[in-house]
């Protein structure tokens, strides 16, 4: 009996100390719970149909939420990427269909029930710029492109430019791989990592083009493309009117 | 268009005097004669006829004082653009601001280079366009056709060449100097084997040593990081994918031996086919594969975990993860050669061998 009262008591102080600890604090708590009421209004509303009544998924409709975290939540309904508006290849970055408000109560939701990876806070561009560059080129530029411009994929999906993604959207992609993208977790990638990769690709992204048109910055394709049909067509041009009598 | 024939070929009044030297003018007629009417002798003397096909504008007319000033506007141009590219290139730092590349720059930043460009290239193409219009358009028209010379020689010509060319040959004496024609022979085809000696450096047996077939992997060898850190299982999640090395002097730059460490997620683990004999390849639900496509030899690091494809960005080969990297679209024949691995007793992932099979593209001795 004593031996069961210890334990009731362990748990008890652990349960007390992971509340005042973890975040999220505990002044929150009157807030989170209509948080959560609201945010599971709107699930049932616009996700259930395919994400079912206990985040468990619909086969061959939409995958299950449990363990996907408000990070996830945030990066795909942020984006305006879900609710999906039909089945494609892939979900696409479009009009975001939620406000703020609302997409906290639906993080809110999905956390308290499904739980997985939170968002970070702070300054997420506080990393070493060329340390980023170069984790950027090891893990992210094979789909992204090394200039951060999105690439395809098979079968008609592809890999988003980055030039739209705010900090905490690219956070928190790496944080939980959204759709295709590998799942860079913090052990893998730690929080400071992503931090200078954030900051890289928008330092990338804010940088002058110091040589004049960038032609969408996706390498020599367009650039060649632009000789032949620019340069050629400007040069066939003058040949004729040299050429053409007076 | 005018067609005014100033010189006429051989057919026409002038055939008499277009041949023959006894029409070549004196000394003093030369003297008198102008500048154009020289020009036309000597492409007479020379069998050229040229037809003047329209002539520029009189002169003071009114269509040539609107050529000459559309030639001087467009000279006159080139020399502005010409002072500007001086102006934006001193001026920059001086009165104009300062031109350096910074992240968030300022819109000269962005625009001085482009503007040097811009002004240089106008310079060059109005000076262009006024040199045609010039031509085009203040210059008369011509055309110049000149009578083809006979064929041959004059026969003492050729005979008299050869000769020259063959007593040459006989006073050297080599017909003669059998000595000095063989050792010479000798020597020009030492030399001619010593140029051939440098071709032979190029031409090695890629078999020998097996290098084609091994890389560094073996037993106990680590898989690290780009950066030479060791890998635990809990480093990485499910459906996530990490480039490694072999724990080896320069590993990570052994182009080979690059590796692609998987975690598969809990429903990929359930959907794995491997080849029999191959299922005590993977530790619980990590996978390796070679990094290196079967095709052509590129990275293959489009990693789609959805899907579980690997995706080759050079000619869009896919592999599937869950079946061997077996190939499912593109040119690519072979699956991904997977790498066997395991966990060492400290807890980090080491090979438990080299790739069963060569990695990389296919090569004509290749074994499997």
């Amino acid at each position: 009996m004593s031996r069961a009262l210890a334990l009731l008591a362990t748990l008890v102080v652990t349960g007390g100390l992971y509340a005042a600890m973890a975040p999220g604090s505990v002044a929150q708590d009157s807030t989170d719970s209509t948080a959560v009421e609201a945010g599971r209004e709107l699930y049932e509303q616009s996700c259930i149909s395919c994400h079912g009544a206990n985040l468990e998924g619909v086969s061959d409709r939409g995958p299950s939420l449990i363990g996907v975290g408000e990070a996830s939540v945030f990066f795909q309904v942020s984006t305006g990427r879900m609710p999906l508006a039909r089945q494609e290849a892939q979900a696409n970055r479009g009009p975001v269909v939620f406000t703020d408000d609302e997409i906290d109560q639906l993080m809110a939701y999905i956390q308290a029930n499904g739980g997985g990876p939170t968002l970070p806070s702070g300054d997420l561009r506080d990393g070493d710029l060329s340390a980023g560059g170069e984790l950027f080129r090891l893990n992210c530029a094979s789909c992204h492109n090394f200039a951060g411009r999105g690439g395809a994929l098979s079968s008609g999906k592809n890999a988003p430019n980055l030039s739209e993604a705010s900090d905490l959207q690219m956070y928190a992609a790496m944080l939980t791989g959204p759709s295709n993208m590998p799942v860079f977790g913090d052990n893998q990638l730690t929080p400071e990592e992503k931090r200078a990769i954030i900051n890289y690709v928008q330092t990338l992204d804010e940088s002058t083009d110091p040589g004049g048109l960038s032609i969408g910055r996706a390498g020599p394709v367009p650039e060649g493309v632009v000789i032949w049909l620019l340069g050629m067509g400007v040069l066939l041009i003058g040949v004729f009117w040299i050429g053409s009598k007076a | 268009m005018s067609t005014d024939y100033r010189a006429t070929g051989p057919a026409g009044p002038a055939a008499e005097h277009s041949s023959g030297s006894d029409t070549t003018p004196s000394g003093d007629q030369l003297a008198a004669m102008s500048h154009a009417e020289l020009d036309l002798l000597g492409a007479r003397l020379d069998d050229t006829q040229v037809v003047v096909l329209s002539d520029p504008p009189p002169p003071g007319s009114i269509a040539e004082k609107r050529a000459e000033r559309q030639v001087a506007l467009c000279f006159g141009l080139a020399t502005l653009f010409s002072f500007a590219f001086v102006v934006v290139f001193w001026g920059s730092g001086w009165f104009l601001p300062d031109w350096e590349y910074e992240v968030a720059g300022s819109v000269f930043g962005a625009l001085f280079t482009p503007l040097l460009g811009l002004t240089m290239g106008a310079a060059l193409a109005f000076l262009g366009v006024g040199i045609v219009l010039w031509a085009k358009k203040l210059m008369p028209h011509e055309v110049a056709t000149q009578g083809r010379h006979g064929g041959a020689s004059d026969p003492v010509d050729a005979q008299t060449a050869g000769g020259t060319i063959m007593a040459g040959f006989e006073r050297t004496g080599l017909a003669r100097h059998n000595i000095v024609r063989r050792s010479l022979l000798g020597a020009a085809g030492a030399l001619g084997l010593l140029a051939l000696m440098p071709l032979g450096g190029l031409i090695k047996n890629p078999g020998r040593g097996d290098e084609l077939m091994k890389t560094s992997w073996a037993d106990g060898i680590r898989l690290v990081r780009d950066d030479g850190t060791p890998i635990r299982p809990a480093d990485m999640l499910p459906g996530s994918l990490e480039t490694v090395f072999p724990a080896v002097g320069g590993g990570n730059r052994q182009a080979d031996a690059a590796t692609m460490l998987i975690r598969l997620r809990r429903e990929q683990v359930d959907e794995l086919r491997l080849e029999p004999g191959r299922e005590a390849f993977v530790y619980q639900d990590f996978i390796a594969y070679s990094k290196i496509c079967t095709h052509a030899g590129c990275p293959v690091s489009l990693y789609e975990q959805e899907t579980g494809r690997i995706l080759c960005p050079c000619h869009q080969s896919q592999f599937i993860v869950t079946q061997g990297a077996r190939p499912v679209f593109g040119p690519a024949a072979r699956p991904l050669p997977q790498l066997p691995i395991d966990l060492d007793d400290e807890g980090f992932f080491v090979a438990r061998s080299d790739y069963p099979e060569a990695v990389g593209p296919s090569f004509w001795n290749r074994e499997t």
